[in-house]
């Protein structure tokens, strides 16, 4: 079933890649294919990376959440709230402390405002057997109405003033490797930090006893109970976690690219943690999955954003931005039903509460 | 075909009505306090020369005045409440429709994007041909409502097959098709159908015949027709027969409660699914068309998030399609205080954004009250939470 699931996965990354090859071969003249070739080199990937960054922490989050048995569509959110405390502290501090200092402390201080965010979809979830589904929405909502009004106290503005941002950090010696070291050695530092957690969220949920009992926690809680784990406080570590991850996302967003909080519309995050859970939902559950796929979207849309400025291609920039959206969608339909862990979105009470 | 008030089930049906209808309240009273604190809080960080109200710049008690009660001083004040009503009509229709069949709707805002561009393109298309004046009206009106129906169900129906044949969840497609919506919109007029004359992306004006104006002088000067809030009426009740009266409804209803028992029974789950989101997504499209007809005389980018609104309102009315009405009418009343809370006291506006989502939480969470009755020995007895099954779990 698994391995099924992976090889449909697998095959509707393919599909869409032939889909496109074939709408390139023959709705799109040579000179254009040509051009857009030119755009595949190390600075893409680079960028492709930067660009997973809040997508695939979303992702990294909604796994530990889901397979815990709780279905987190809040994530969006969760990216909106940190982005803007990110942005916040940051821009309080810049006068106090030096630029580095300030834009650390709005990364920390994003990720507890994520998590406390987080923390309150945990109690209402699992405290107050909240519908999952509702109260994820719910988390989406009251982010995306308060980071907006808390900018227009704060700035008088829905969107904030430039401020310091989290620098690249150069690796010596491995940046000289040839593609691979320009490409990923000198990078913004969330970037490392997503190199990093996605091997590592894949080592913990598959290798570590914690792991084990997120598993146990989603597949079979009444198992897991019977077994003297507490099923409630492994659900709230996990759901915390999914906040932790999505506060690294949203200050990798707003710190580590923008270097401002853009609350018009939907916010500067704008759908990534919507493409976060369909990220995972197409890798499986599984981490690695889930920043390959993240990978794919982030890719297209640096292509995209490239793609704008070839002027052989007199592409409208709206088009071109709606390709991941369809993007997901197309998989979406392709990859079908992903198994859920068993107890997803099910409350469950011990026998003792 | 039993209908709610015959059924076996009555007294379950309303003994739950009465609670839903008790934690919507208790719900919306929790996040106005919540609000009030917030709006304090805020007081305290922005700067002001006026007076405080213990320390703040923002004094909760005014804020609740004007958000509630300016809104209905004088005629225009109460044309603008009844405009963000009717608007809120159509899309806590379309969310409560697809919810009573088991489906979570999203994409009204999609939706509704282009169900409104494609009628206000329609009418521009057919002006030529239709005659001036009243007799104008008569085609115009009608052609736009109908296109935008169209465009809207046939946009819907998209998550809906994918979700009927390809199991695709319907929640991240709809949210996803939103934001196909707003690109494709923006494509298509500034690469098609851009006004010459203007700087924003936006179409030409519809005529003046197709144009949905106040009719009583009472309403005179603001962006409200009485027309649409008869056809918003219309359509409440409409919505409610088809799904208490109809062997539609009840399939309908059946496969929102229990999609193996309406399965057994000979629904064709998977065209139910497709029909219900197509019926779902034509009355947000209809929404699209009253926007344009009523309140923009053409069809211009940004428009403002009705979609999500409608989600707020069809589970404050615990998707019931009469409970829509009042739910309507309290976010209309909002909607329109928020613009006087901003000019009169400088509270920012997005504050009913806020309550948007502070109400859902606390919907979405019964159980919370039903605790805090428990331990207040007040309000009546429990039930499951609200969830997404149709919200007729217990019927």
């Amino acid at each position: 079933m698994r391995n099924r699931t992976a090889y449909v996965a697998g095959g509707a990354i393919g599909a869409l890649v032939v889909l496109a090859g074939l709408v390139f071969t023959f709705l799109v003249p040579v000179p254009w294919v040509v051009a857009l070739a030119a755009q595949f080199d190390t600075s893409l990937f680079s960028a492709a990376l930067r660009l997973s960054v809040p997508i695939a922490f979303a992702a990294l989050g909604g796994i530990f959440a889901e397979k815990s048995g709780v279905i987190n569509i809040g994530l969006e959110g969760l990216l909106i709230a940190s982005a803007f405390t990110s942005i916040a502290v940051a821009w309080g501090l810049a006068g106090s402390v030096g630029p580095t200092t300030a834009a650390w402390a709005g990364f920390i201080a994003a990720i507890l405002a994520s998590t406390l965010l987080a923390g309150l979809f945990a109690v209402v979830t699992i405290r107050y057997e909240a519908d999952q589904i509702i109260a994820g929405l719910a988390v989406w909502l009251v982010a995306l109405g308060l980071a907006p009004f808390a900018s227009q106290i704060v700035w008088n503005s829905v969107n904030s003033p430039a401020v310091p941002t989290l620098n690249n950090w150069v690796v010596p010696g491995l940046v000289e490797v040839p593609v691979l070291g320009p490409a990923v050695f000198d990078s913004n530092p969330t970037v490392y930090l997503m190199l990093l957690a996605v091997p590592a969220s894949w080592f913990v949920l598959n290798r570590t006893a914690f792991g084990r009992w997120v598993r146990a926690s989603g597949e079979n809680p009444k198992a897991l109970d019977t077994a003297g784990v507490n099923v409630s406080r492994i659900r709230y570590a996990s759901v915390l976690l999914s906040g932790v991850f999505s506060g690294v996302g949203g200050a990798g967003l707003a710190l580590g690219q923008v270097g401002q909080f853009i609350g018009s519309g939907q916010t500067m995050v704008s759908g990534r943690g919507w493409i976060g859970i369909t990220a995972y939902l197409m890798g499986n559950y599984n981490p690695i999955g889930a920043f390959l796929s993240s990978f794919l979207f982030a890719g297209l849309n640096a292509l995209q954003f490239r793609v704008q400025q070839i002027s052989e291609l007199n592409i409208s920039p709206s088009l071109v931005q709606m390709v991941p959206f369809v993007a997901v969608i197309v998989v979406l339909a392709l990859v079908g039903k992903t198994r859920l862990p068993d107890a997803a979105g099910d409350h469950y009470e011990s026998g003792d509460d | 075909m039993p209908s709610w008030s015959e059924s076996a089930a009555s007294k379950i049906v309303t003994a739950s009505a009465k609670e839903r209808i008790y934690i919507s309240v208790a719900a919306f009273v929790a996040s106005v306090l919540v609000g009030s604190v917030l709006v304090y809080l805020s007081g305290l960080v922005v700067d002001c020369a006026g007076g405080r109200f213990l320390g703040s710049c923002y004094n909760p008690f005014l804020v609740y005045y004007y958000l509630f009660v300016d809104p209905f001083v004088g005629g225009f004040n109460v044309a603008l409440v009844m405009k963000e009503t009717v608007l809120l009509i159509f899309t806590g229709l379309s969310v409560a429709v697809a919810f009573r069949a088991g489906l979570f709707n999203i994409g009204s805002q999609g939706q509704l994007v282009l169900g409104g561009l494609a009628s206000a393109l329609a009418v521009i298309f057919a002006a030529p041909f239709a005659p001036t004046g009243p007799v104008g009206t008569l085609v115009l009106v009608p052609l736009a409502l109908v296109v935008g129906a169209v465009f809207g169900g046939l946009y819907a129906a998209i998550p809906g097959a994918l979700k009927a044949y390809a199991e695709a969840n319907e929640v991240i497609t709809t949210i996803m098709l939103n934001f196909v919506a707003t690109n494709l919109a923006f494509f298509l007029i500034s690469t098609y159908y851009q006004d010459p004359e203007s700087g924003s992306v936006q179409t030409v004006a519809i005529p003046e015949a197709a144009r949905l104006t106040p009719v009583l002088p009472f309403f005179e000067g603001a962006q409200f027709s009485v027309v649409a809030l008869v056809l918003g009426l219309a359509l409440v009740g409409g919505t409610y027969y088809v799904l208490a009266n109809t062997a539609f409804g009840y399939d309908l209803r059946t496969s929102g409660v229990q999609a193996t028992a309406a399965d057994y029974a000979g629904v064709d789950a998977k065209r139910l699914v497709v029909s219900s989101m197509t019926l779902s997504g034509a009355l947000a499209g209809l929404g699209g068309a009253v926007y344009v007809l009523m309140v923009m005389s053409r069809y211009r980018t940004g428009i403002p998030a009705l979609g999500f609104d409608g989600i707020t309102v069809s589970i404050l009315a615990g998707n019931n399609p009469l409970g829509v009405l009042p739910a309507a009418l309290l976010f209309g009343v909002m909607k329109a205080g928020s613009l006087s809370i901003d000019f009169s006291l400088g509270v920012p506006k997005q504050l009913v954004g806020v309550l948007r989502g502070l109400v859902i939480l606390f919907v979405a969470m019964p159980e919370f009250f039903r605790m805090l009755a428990r331990y207040t020995s007040f309000g009546p007895d429990a039930d499951r939470p609200v969830a997404t099954d149709g919200g007729e779990d217990d019927a």
